[in-house]
């Protein structure tokens, strides 16, 4: 068993990677350019250009996947020599600016900057200033003659400055468009990597998507939890009812009522639900009005509405199948067998019929866990639910790349780990399924 | 006390007594000419300005901004408790690159403007004190009101002003004030003292009062960095205590505000403002209204005023503007680079229906130039009856007999637009146009709004009618369109009648000028504009005192909820 979990947790690997690349790739072909939606329709060829680079859009694709798996300021400490320091501070309402700092051997973090042709380092201060100081003796000789400096520069990128260029660089500073010679010839963005749980920072929001993204699977978590543990045992309880009893009415009824909640869009139940309960009732709120950062724990009321949207679907449709099997399991020689051994009708019930009706409501149950999370979109619309649906909806929308290549890997990596503990139950519902 | 009234103002005044302009429009011309509100009262009411000056005693222009909403309160006002608003909560960094109005709600409470437009159309000093215009309206004075804190406790002076100035004239910043102000270079940009700042413009005009009232000319102080989420500092009544793109932003009350309220208090009433967005497409911000969770929706589409119009519990105000949805074409692209094509278009419209399914009727028909009702410029022009078979004649005329297939793009988030280009898609069939829709949701329209060959673009309310003129149709210098005039069309007779309404302030002439403008924009501009549309506030009748701005904007510092 403890084989089998390890080879399936190295195929998950492979298959990580392998749909890394295919995720990359997709928003990499997609068409669109990442420089120009950001600029915007006035921008001239050589902002553009300028952009392009300094988004490190013109390094080949290679090295920019390995960037955005792994990270890039490894290969910043390749070229600058000295080691990276990000470091996380509160500036206004942005609790977790990000800058990114090279360490000096005597500890202190250090940025670059060339003005006017002249090169100056800047000292980060105690008190979060910092101390510009001449720095012209550190230039170093390069093969072709001209003198070069690899550093960090001031907006979370590693930089390679030449002596006396005249390259210009364009830069969307607060005032605008910022035209300054002397601009860096090559660009390393830097960042942690997705493995170390830096996704990059979305071009929509100005913050790093792992911030925001984390937000929003949370939020879906816990509605999809709570909407699996609602819906789950009541609807495996209510085909088991039915499949037990197959043809009375009591079957009738519940088969009826699933056909009706699995049948009906969530959107219209959403709204029909609404209406009775928040408009005409007034007794639960209508929409997820989150009024501060822990709404969900102040008011949990704010789900109720959500999560029986999200639940009725999916009792109807896990009841139906639920039943079937129960009814086909009821069927088969070996319950007749268990039947006439003189069990009781219990355990009967509890002994076979159970283990085996439940491998296919396991299977699809498992499926949905994922559509749970990612596939709430319409329940997150009805509501106004900040979820992750929504939020991979949008940042597709917006060609947001980094927010929509994160989004992806965390529905495949919830895809593979779903399967994964879906088979692990099989064999311990069902004992004659062994994996070595 | 002696003061010196502008010449204009006289001459105004002699009109008002003609009865050649209202009392509202001389009320609006001589306190842009920076005669206070009771002066030019007193003016309209009796009398010469010469009496006015002598005796009136009112000091420059020093009121708190009147604000009429309801019936004023009386005594009732009750302070504390908190707002909740539905609405789009944007990215934003620097203010003044603002191009949203709904990305200004927010911050409006933080940072505050020089002047305030009121509900009647009136601009009034705010952060200034007063202004005054030379007789041939080239310079400016603008007088900053003194002990004004911003909530880092740095007083505001001129030079937190110049610091705005600059930000707006410089080209590269991309701010709409560059284009709004096209009439100021910023070396004409002068502060005299800490408190007085000079205007030497290149064009006479008379917008400045208004342009500095527009959203994003809120005030953030010199050390700026540009990044306001990061340095929340303005002056305010409130402070920026949270701000989640896309989800929420929560706004505390200063203790120290400059404003006093009607109980002689440091404004505002409420204790907090709670701006939260459900979703992209807004569609639970009516249930979320409904079961008590918000208590007013910003910027309502008719949807939900259709759904709260007759509804007990709620105060529906209703304000007929300028804004409107744009069916802009590239001039300088084929099919609309020839006028006949153009005009032929214009003829598929039927406005009426158009009114009726964008808006339920809530609004004014438009003749295809952008001048409103709202704007006091308005001459009624006929727009092009709705006529087909003259439609197929001219597109024959522009040599395209077997007609035309063309592609629309259009916001799906807003309604009107997707009703005005599915009647337009129907009723342009028998005038020989083939229109392919192409929906998007606003955020990549936005992306992409001047590019576009055809699309339908939402344009804000303007308080004067030249205003929204030259922002959006006229070129740079060099004869290349404006940053904002997303139809590519530059017309030299129509700019230098513009040129020419921006620097009148006879409101008469104006008006004819405009005139002639909405003449040329029907003919030859290259929009189509089928309607203007109504603006509403929609609030619970236990809020008070929101101001029923045409511009939408959404002020909230002296609004007060019952306890």
């Amino acid at each position: 068993m403890a084989r089998y979990i390890v080879r399936r947790l190295l195929t998950m690997l492979l298959t990580m990677i392998l749909v890394s690349m295919l995720v990359f790739a997709i928003v990499e072909i997609a068409p669109g350019n990442v420089a120009r939606n950001i600029l915007g329709a006035y921008a001239t060829p050589e902002q553009e250009a300028s952009m392009s680079r300094q988004l490190g859009l013109t390094r080949p694709v290679s090295i920019r996947y390995i960037s955005w798996l792994f990270g890039s300021d490894w290969q910043a400490k390749g070229e600058i020599g000295l080691p990276m320091a990000q470091i996380i501070s509160e500036q206004g309402l942005v609790k977790n600016a990000r800058e990114w700092w090279a360490v000096a051997p005597n500890g202190e973090h250090l940025q670059w900057t060339v003005e006017e042709g002249k090169l100056y380092k800047l000292v980060l201060l105690a008190d979060g200033n910092t101390e510009k100081i001449l720095d012209e003796s550190s230039w170093k000789a390069g093969e072709d003659g001209d003198e070069y400096f690899w550093g960090v520069d001031t907006a979370n990128r590693a930089a390679k400055w030449v002596k006396g260029s005249k390259d210009i660089e364009y830069r969307l500073d607060y005032s605008g468009w910022v035209e300054s010679t002397g601009a860096p010839v090559e660009y390393i963005p830097l960042s942690k990597g997705l493995i170390r749980g830096d996704a990059g920072v979305s071009l929509r929001y100005q913050a790093p998507v792992s911030e925001v993204i984390g937000r929003r699977i949370l939020n879906s978590f816990i509605l999809a939890a709570l909407a699996i543990v609602v819906s789950i045992p009541t609807a495996v309880i209510l085909g088991l009812i039915a499949g037990l009893n197959e043809g009375k009415l009591i079957d009738r009824i519940i088969s009826i009522g699933g056909l009706i909640t699995a049948g009906s869009p969530d959107f219209a139940t959403g709204i029909l639900l609404i209406m009775v309960f928040a408009i005409w009732l007034k007794v639960l709120p209508g929409a997820a009005v989150f009024t501060s950062a822990d709404a969900l724990w102040k008011n949990p009321n704010l789900l109720v509405l959500p999560v029986l949207t999200a639940s009725l679907v999916e009792i109807g449709y896990v009841l139906r199948i639920t039943r079937s099997s129960v009814v086909e399991v009821m069927n088969s020689p070996y319950v007749r067998t268990a039947i006439l051994k003189g069990l009781t009708y219990r355990q009967v019930v509890t002994r076979h019929v159970l283990r085996n009706a439940m491998m296919a409501p396991i299977t699809v149950i498992m499926l949905h866990v994922n559509w749970f999370i990612g596939g709430l979109v319409v329940v997150e619309s009805v509501f106004g639910y900040p979820g992750l649906g929504s939020f991979i909806l949008n940042a597709a929308l917006f060609k947001d790349v980094y927010s929509i290549e994160a989004g992806a890997m965390v529905l495949i990596l919830l895809a593979v780990g779903t399967q994964l503990i879906a088979d692990l139950i099989y064999s311990l519902v069902n004992p004659r399924i062994r994996y070595s | 006390m002696e003061k010196k009234i502008h010449p204009l103002v006289t001459e105004a005044n002699q009109q008002l007594r003609e009865g050649k302009i209202t009392r509202r429009d001389f009320l609006r011309l001589s306190t842009l000419l920076g005669l206070t509100v009771a002066s030019a009262e007193f003016l309209a009411a009796c009398g010469t300005p010469e009496q006015a000056a002598t005796e009136v005693p009112a000091p420059a222009a020093t009121e708190a901004p009147v604000v009429a909403t309801e019936a004023p309160a009386t005594g009732g006002i009750v302070r504390g408790g908190t707002l909740t608003c539905a609405t789009r909560i944007e990215r934003v960094d620097n203010p003044a690159t603002t191009s949203l109005i709904s990305a200004a709600q927010p911050w409006r409470h933080v940072i505050e403007y020089l002047t305030h437009t009121d509900p009647t159309g009136v601009t009034h000093p705010y952060l200034l004190e007063s202004w005054n215009a030379s007789d041939d309206l080239l310079t400016w004075t603008l007088i900053l009101r003194k002990g004004i804190k911003f909530n880092n406790g740095q007083e505001l002076t001129a030079d937190d002003v110049m610091f705005n100035f600059k930000q707006w004239l410089t080209e590269s910043v991309q701010s709409s004030m560059f284009g709004a102000m096209s009439y100021l270079d910023l070396s004409g940009v002068e502060k005299t003292d800490d408190y007085t700042i000079t205007l030497k413009l290149k064009t006479p005009s008379i917008f400045i009062p208004e342009h500095l009232a527009q959203y994003p000319a809120g005030i953030v102080p010199a050390s700026f960095g540009g990044d306001i989420t990061k340095e929340p500092i303005g002056t305010g009544a409130f402070t920026m205590e949270e701000y989640v793109v896309g989800e929420r932003c929560v706004l505390k009350a200063r203790k120290d505000y400059w404003r006093n309220g009607a109980d002689g208090k440091p404004l505002p009433y409420l204790d907090e403002i709670i701006m939260v967005q459900l979703g992209d497409d807004r569609s639970a911000d009516l249930s979320a209204y409904q079961s008590g969770q918000v208590d007013t929706i910003l910027e309502p589409n008719v949807a939900i005023w259709e759904a709260l119009k007759d509804d007990a519990d709620t105060t529906v105000v209703a304000t007929p503007t300028g804004a409107t949805r744009v069916l802009r074409l590239r001039a300088d692209q084929e099919p609309w680079n020839k006028v006949e094509v153009v005009q032929a278009l214009k003829h598929c419209h039927n406005r009426e229906k158009i009114l009726a399914l964008a808006l339920q009727g809530q609004g004014t028909i438009g003749n295809d130039s952008h001048v409103s009702q709202a704007n006091p410029e308005f001459n009624d022009i006929p727009p092009y009856p709705f006529d087909t078979a003259k439609s197929k004649e001219l597109l024959t005329a522009a040599g395209y007999p077997d007609g035309l297939t063309v592609e629309l793009a259009v916001a799906s988030d807003w309604p009107e637009s997707m009703a005005y280009a599915q009647a337009l898609k129907e009723d342009a069939i028998a005038g020989g146009f083939t229109i392919n829709l192409n929906p998007m949701p606003a955020s990549q329209y936005w992306e992409g709004w001047t590019d576009f060959n055809m699309g339908i673009t939402w344009w804000s309310h303007r308080t004067l009618a030249p205003m929204i003129l030259a922002v959006a149709y006229t070129g740079n210098p060099d004869g290349t369109p404006a940053a904002w005039n997303e139809s590519h069309w530059v017309d030299q007779e129509f700019s230098d009648i513009l040129t020419e309404a921006v620097g009148t302030l006879d409101l008469e002439k104006r008006k004819e000028l405009v005139g002639k403008l909405q003449v040329i924009q029907k003919e030859r501009g290259t929009i189509c504009l089928p309607f203007f549309m109504s603006v509403w506030k929609i609030y619970k009748k236990n809020i008070h005192d929101i101001e029923p701005t045409p511009d939408e904007y959404a002020i909230f510092y002296e609004t007060w909820k019952d306890a």
